[in-house]
């Protein structure tokens, strides 16, 4: 057969079979396609949200009074635990990492896929096999230590399962470095040709920031819990004082990692963002290396400042001085994308769609999460909100504010390509906007309350903090809305939704011009990079320059 | 009960006033001071923290304002319009210079004074006089140790910290056998305080939000550097704010700020009353 007639008949079969094409378990279980691993990522972590959520639902409704009529002390602990473990470790940091940048950063590369397809299964089967087991722990009954497992009280006084436990967020730590290293490796091995460092997404590099802290600061929490449990179990005195260690080890080590953590699960939103803010308002983002480079400094800079959750804790006095300034500097890369984002707005031209809603959301809620950040960050200021309901108001704004807004942004923002088809537009706007009403009535009221000197993790609560808590609890069902509508709203579109085509939002980008859904090998044939990243139409006057 | 009555109808009404969208603001006029912010302060130095405060509150909010009116006004004047293009731009090194300069600045200027507030008003020396009272936190609860009339602590050391010895005390001191154990923080008004903090299992916190000040107990360490004045009389509480267990929410102690002739009688019949075994007075005893 001639060349090109070769050609001809690979497009044929390609046009009609996408990644989606072959429907059966074992194809769906053996997968190395990143496409579909990410896919098996994202109803994984609903299933963890869906429970996660739960937890909160019930917290909440139990706040309703004072006296915390719902649920008992001990069970209310167990709550929040589980709230905690499942939401930061097997739903925010999987989230756009896994789910997101699984599918998308091969395609935003010109790859076929990751450099390392298997490891990609295999660090999901690792998710599953953790998350199983942190699931198993709370069935038999919980954790009541909360998701920052503070010794002693964890090691030596807890009766609750915190080795399992410990145990389920150790085997989803491998999953977390193996899916950074792959990234890494992908991100500097696959580039099409033409597509330098400077020409990539800014998607591409939050995720690449995101994947150094993955592979870097992971193996602390793993030793860090290790010791927790040998402490726990075969009593070898590391952090109890009874046994001659000490209880401030743990908490370094434990916010070694778990500062550092805030930027995995926020540093991939801010990359979504940049990507919303781009296509949106059809404008290259505005200071492209500095939004770039800011991720590096908050990767970087968020090794550094893990003292801040310790200012109380009777740390040195003079760390907590170093610690301050170090939390303040690492406030900068963050405030210099946000007023990048709000430039790219100028002399755009803008188009709302939910996307896009989603995004703008993000950036007004991520910008009150950081400016609270500066309360904290001053010493004399933290002290009073230490702890407090501000500390949780704080950092829900970054991390449902921030991080779930984007993921919500990003996934209808890619869930074309995903699915191949449109979900609702007008549903999907009017979600986006309950989502951040609802989030906005649920958090705000919790600053006061914290101001006010309500404590977290309190089952039962003064009177005069009722008030708030109601309003608060009010907004989590408005909340729960928004989450609820969109996986209704989209599971339908897979059905009955019209067809996307390859672009439909006229977006620039390496995704964008292959089909939707994409066949499993990504492109029909390799793309090549020919300009820069966010090329979007310039008026003639105006020659493009690099 | 009359005023917790009242104070749920407020509530209630509140509630389904934000559900109409109104009633909000009708009903802030009628709350007490500190239901909306801050509870008042009641030590010295805390209004230098609250000034603070106050001064990020306004410098936050007014760039959260500025921003967000750019923002949104960028929003409106540039949405889409057929036949429109957007304009074209690679960036300001210029500009990045300026938004990156500008709040480097006012964030070190804000550590700078932070330091001054943390360093010389907190973590200070206290001046002379300063009664000096150990702080145990257990779950679920706070015991309270008191000078004896030499009003000095006797030694104690936390290596020696058991059941029944839960201050750990060194029984050997002399000046030990003066002190006394209370359940209540009992504390004359205008006078410093310093706190010795033990805990004697977990880590708790000692929290009060009145006087602005939080610190852990840690297991394992006296904390010897958190001291206050309180400077109104009043009763307020003392709570745990870090997670020890299910009686966290619950482990509060009462305080007491007095004037110095009350402070000065509880403290002759506190004296009078457990002198003979005062060291061996149960740790709960309140």
């Amino acid at each position: 057969m001639p060349p090109v007639l070769q050609i001809i008949d690979l497009k044929d079969s390609q046009a009609t079979r996408s990644y989606l094409t072959k429907q059966t378990l074992r194809s769906w279980l053996l997968t190395t396609d990143h496409k579909r691993v990410g896919l098996l990522y994202l109803y994984t972590i609903i299933v963890f949200f869906a429970v996660a959520a739960s937890a909160a639902a019930v917290m909440r409704l139990n706040l309703l009074t004072p006296r915390g009529d719902l649920v008992q002390a001990e069970t209310y602990n167990k709550l929040f635990t589980m709230h905690g473990v499942l939401m930061v470790w097997f739903f925010l940091i999987p989230s756009i990492p896994s789910v997101l940048g699984n599918f998308l950063l091969p395609l935003m590369l010109g790859a076929r896929d990751l450099a390392f397809p298997k490891l990609n299964l295999l660090s999901w089967y690792i998710f599953v096999f953790g998350g199983g087991i942190a699931l198993y722990a709370l069935l038999i009954g919980g954790v009541d230590t909360g998701w920052t497992f503070y010794t002693p009280y964890s090691s030596t006084y807890s009766n609750s399962h915190v080795a399992l436990m410990a145990a389920g967020v150790f085997v989803a730590g491998f999953s977390s470095i193996l899916t950074g290293l792959n990234f890494i490796v992908t991100t500097h091995k696959l580039r099409a040709p033409g597509l330098t460092w400077f020409r990539l997404r800014l998607f591409v590099w939050s995720l690449y920031a995101t994947s150094v802290i993955l592979v870097l600061a992971t193996p602390v929490l793993a030793m860090t819990l290790t010791l927790m449990a040998l402490e726990r179990i075969w009593k070898v005195g590391v952090f109890d004082p009874a046994l001659g260690g000490d209880p401030l080890l743990f908490q370094h080590l434990f916010w070694f990692y778990s500062h550092p953590a805030v930027y995995i699960m926020i540093l991939p939103g801010m990359g979504v963002v940049s990507e919303l803010i781009a296509a949106f308002s059809r404008k290259r983002v505005f200071g492209y290396t500095f939004v770039a480079f800011s991720s590096l400094a908050i990767a970087l800079l968020g090794f550094l400042v893990w003292g801040h959750h310790m200012f109380v804790s009777s740390q040195s006095v003079f760390a907590g001085v170093i610690f301050s300034f170090l939390s303040f500097l690492v406030a900068i890369p963050s405030a210099i994308k946000v007023f990048n984002w709000t430039a790219t707005l100028y002399r755009g031209s803008i188009s709302l769609d939910t996307p896009m809603l989603y995004a703008i959301g993000f950036i007004g809620l991520f910008t009150i999460g950081g400016m609270t950040g500066l309360f904290l960050a001053t010493l004399a200021v933290d002290v009073h909100v230490h702890d407090t309901y501000f500390v949780i108001a704080h950092f829900h704004y970054i991390m449902v504010g921030g991080m779930v807004m984007a993921f919500m942004g990003g996934l209808h923002f890619w869930w074309p390509k995903i699915s191949g088809r449109m979900y609702p537009e007008l549903l999907g706007k009017m979600t986006a906007i309950v989502t951040f009403l609802g989030f906005n009535l649920t958090f705000f009221p919790q600053f006061i309350l914290g101001y006010l000197g309500m404590p977290r993790r309190y089952h039962a609560y003064p009177e005069q903090f009722q008030v708030y808590n109601v309003l608060s609890t009010a907004g989590a069902s408005i909340l729960g809305l928004g989450y609820v509508l969109p996986l209704c709203y989209l599971i339908w579109s897979c059905c009955y939704g019209k067809p996307a085509g390859n672009n439909p939002w006229g977006a620039k980008g390496f995704e964008w011009e292959t089909t939707s859904p994409p066949p499993s090998e990504n492109f029909e044939k390799p793309p090549v990079q020919t300009e820069e990243a966010y090329a979007y139409p310039v008026p003639s006057s105006e020659p493009i320059t690099e | 009960m009359n005023q917790f009555l009242s104070r749920k109808i407020r509530m209630i009404a509140l509630l389904a006033g934000v559900f109409v969208a109104l009633g909000v603001p009708a009903d802030a006029a009628q709350r007490t001071s500190g239901l909306w912010w801050m509870p008042d302060v009641a030590s010295k130095g805390g209004e230098q923290i609250d000034q603070l405060t106050y001064f990020i509150y306004y410098l936050t909010g007014a760039v959260f304002l500025l921003t967000q009116v750019v923002y949104v006004y960028f929003l409106i004047k540039y949405r889409a319009k057929k036949g429109m293009r957007a304009t074209y731009s690679h960036g300001d090194n210029r500009l990045e210079l300026v938004w990156t300069a500008i709040p480097t600045a006012i964030f070190i200027g804000l550590w700078g004074y932070s330091n001054h507030l943390w360093l010389d008003v907190i973590h200070k020396e206290p001046p002379p006089g300063t009664m000096q009272v150990a702080v145990n936190a257990y779950q679920f609860g706070f015991s309270f140790q008191y000078p004896g009339p030499s009003g000095k602590l006797g030694r104690s050391d936390v290596k020696l910290i058991s059941p029944d010895n839960v201050f750990g005390n060194d029984r050997t001191d002399p000046v030990t056998k003066e002190d006394f154990q209370s359940g209540v923080l009992e504390l004359p008004v205008d006078k410093g305080v310093r706190i010795l903090l033990t805990s004697r299992d977990v880590i708790h916190g000692f929290y009060i939000p009145q006087f602005r000040i939080y610190q852990d107990a840690v297991p394992g360490r006296t904390i010897d550097w958190v001291w206050f004045i309180p400077n109104k009389v009043g009763s307020y509480e003392l709570a745990c704010s870090q997670l020890c267990g299910s009686g966290h929410y619950n482990m509060k102690a009462p305080i007491e700020v007095v004037s110095q002739e009350e402070f000065d009688k509880w403290y002759k019949q506190k004296i009078a009353g457990s002198a003979p075994s005062s060291t061996n007075a149960s740790a709960q005893s309140k």
